[in-house]
């Protein structure tokens, strides 16, 4: 087996692994035996193992896939290191738009909510191209343009919260990124999304790796940079959007999963996308899983769980890329 | 086919015995109607007024959200139940540790638990009614509700013609000149709570007034020193979460002695659990109490 195939098989066993530890450890613990009884045959656990775990467990492995797919099209596009999705601001856009919805009409359903969502993150990110359109910023300075964005976009998130202090606590929740409460009724309206993107983005591998040796050189090679800039861009708030409009802001997954994919298996795109994907599926679900058994049972937002891993790293980062 | 038969079967052989705990129960509630068909003895509640509510009706709760701490269920009710299991906080209840503890009654809150309501019936009949941002006038229905759900309706009516005779009585040694107003305070700010609080309803239900204007329609007005001296109350209720608050900053300001409760010394401090967290009959009678005992000062 080649080293690649290798870390593909490992990754993916890890995350059976740590699915297998989800579905066992929780508010109350139960055996091996009876996690596999219940989910062929159902029985006493059926509530906790098959109508509360396991769709937490695959929400939060779709979101995670979605979350670090989107990250890989971001950087590969912006060819920058320090973009993805949650610092361009397309998840703090989503996060107001949803935001509003919910302090409006909170009975809005998960069907709905994604559909807002993606209005807003593409609002987020058009603006976000506007700027940069006009300004032609260095990478670095980008980044910053996007944390701005990102800064104004919570800001609106918090005058809001002030002005709805009743309401305040479905959207909170929601907003530092938490899996609680998710069911099966918010995989259904996920699932066509990420069925559709993430064959996409690998349609769009090899070109993104053309792309990423110059516009001019792209194009010279037959890449329509344009469309492809623009497919890919499209692809990525959608995927970070419907992501967020599920478990809120879990931040830094876009940014971790790729860089750590990269420094993997280097920067060919077909092979960076499905490592990405197991990062971020493997990063989302240890965190929630941690978030239901840290102080059970209390549960912590898993969103505040990637920020103390992810923060650290994107300081690092700012400091590695120094001279951008 | 068989089932219909044997359930008669069942129902006629329950009678026979004459147990009474096969007495059904209509409520209305926020998320629809609820009917139960026996009296429910494992009951989960995910907001501290219910657990007022239950303690008046002298039934004690399985679980209750109390946020992983004991103490912050109030003195008063915490005497009147037996003890409980914690199943998480009450912004974010574990559904596991409540499916764990096989409810067959879950009393939840319609302003934070309306996104998990349909997990919670698939786990136990479930209550959905009001808890946050509640009035004093608002719980007296609802404790009822939840009075009729535990088959004590009689018990509670009766305990709660008591407590009206008791605020009634109340009432009479109040003065109604002065305003009075009651604030949560954390190391984070100053919050006032209004008429359309709950301890601003009890306030007003004793027919006292209140310093903010009537145009209000904030449940909690968040404050800074400035607007503090401009709404300058007679009385100041204070409710502490945290040991360092703003106050202690304000209180340096040159600007502090403007305030009346500043000169007066009638600034008063009061659990925060008792005038902010409880929301229930229980804690209505000791904020009532309390304020009584001041006037009487």
């Amino acid at each position: 087996m080649s080293r690649y195939k290798q870390l593909l098989f490992g990754g993916a066993m890890l995350l059976l692994m740590l699915a297998g530890i989800s579905l066992i450890y929780g508010a109350q613990t139960l055996s091996i035996n009876t996690v596999l009884h219940t989910l062929w045959q159902g029985g006493e656990q059926d509530f906790i193992v098959n109508d509360y775990r396991l769709p937490r467990i695959l929400i939060a492995i779709l979101v995670g896939t979605g979350l670090a797919v989107s990250g890989v099209l971001t950087q590969g596009i912006i060819r920058n290191p320090l973009a993805s999705p949650d610092l361009m601001g397309i998840s703090g856009g989503a996060g107001l738009a949803a935001c509003t919805v919910l302090l409006v009409w909170p009975n809005i359903g998960s069907v709905w909510l994604p559909v807002v969502a993606l209005f807003g993150g593409f609002s987020a990110a058009l603006i976000i191209w506007l700027l940069s359109r006009w300004q032609q910023p260095s990478p670095a300075r980008l980044a910053l343009v996007g944390i701005a964005m990102s800064a104004f976009l919570s800001s609106c998130i918090n005058f809001l919260l002030v002005i709805h202090p009743i309401e305040v606590n479905s959207a909170m929740i929601w907003l530092t990124g938490s899996l609680w409460g998710r069911n099966w009724s918010y995989i259904w309206p996920l699932l066509p999304w990420l069925l559709t993107l993430v064959p996409f983005s690998f349609y769009l591998a090899w070109r993104l790796d053309l792309f990423a040796l110059g516009e001019e050189t792209a194009q010279a090679l037959g890449v329509d940079t344009q469309r492809l800039q623009i497919m890919a861009l499209l692809s990525a708030v959608a995927l970070a959007s419907v992501s967020v409009a599920v478990c809120g802001t879990i931040g830094f997954v876009g940014l971790l999963a790729p860089h750590l994919a990269r420094l993997l298996v280097g920067s060919r795109h077909q092979l960076v996308l499905p490592i990405a994907a197991l990062v971020g599926a493997l990063l989302v679900l240890s965190a929630d899983t941690l978030a239901r058994n840290l102080a059970p049972p209390l549960e912590l937002p898993a969103g505040v769980l990637t920020a103390i891993l992810g923060a650290p790293y994107f300081i690092f980062l700012l400091h590695r890329y120094k001279g951008w | 086919m068989l089932i219909k038969p044997i359930f008669k079967l069942f129902v006629i052989i329950q009678l026979i015995l004459g147990i009474s705990s096969v007495q059904a129960a209509t409520i209305e509630h926020d998320a629809g109607t609820l009917t139960l068909t026996t009296t429910p003895t494992r009951i989960v509640v995910l907001a501290f007024s219910f657990v007022d509510a239950l303690a008046v009706a002298g039934v004690s709760p399985v679980g209750i959200a109390d946020d992983g701490d004991k103490n912050r269920v109030i003195k008063s009710v915490r005497d009147h139940i037996g003890d409980w299991q914690s199943v998480g906080s009450r912004y974010q209840p574990s559904i596991e540790a409540i499916a764990a503890l096989k409810p067959d009654l879950i009393i939840a809150d319609t302003g934070r638990h309306q996104s998990i309501y349909s997990d919670l019936t698939r786990i136990a009949p479930t209550l959905l009614l009001k808890n946050r941002g509640i009035t004093y006038q608002e719980n007296l229905v609802v404790m009822q509700k939840i009075a009729t759900a535990v088959g004590k309706s009689e018990e509670v009516a009766n305990r709660l013609a008591e407590h009206k005779k008791m605020m009634q009585g109340l009432k009479q040694q109040m003065e109604t000149v002065s305003t009075f107003q009651f604030a949560v305070l954390t190391d984070k700010g100053m919050w006032l709570h209004t008429p359309t609080s709950y301890a601003g309803s009890v306030i007003a239900e004793l027919g006292l007034k209140s310093p903010l204007s009537a145009d209000n329609d904030n449940t909690y007005l968040q404050t800074s020193f400035e607007q503090l001296l401009k709404t300058n109350p007679d009385w100041l209720l204070v409710g502490k979460y945290t040991k360092n608050t703003v106050l202690d900053k304000w209180q340096k300001s040159p600007l502090w002695k403007m305030l009346s409760v500043a000169k007066s010394k009638q600034i008063i401090e009061v659990s925060p659990e008792v005038w902010s967290l409880a929301s229930g009959m229980l804690a209505a009678e000791q904020i009532a109490t309390a304020l009584a005992s001041q006037m009487q000062r």
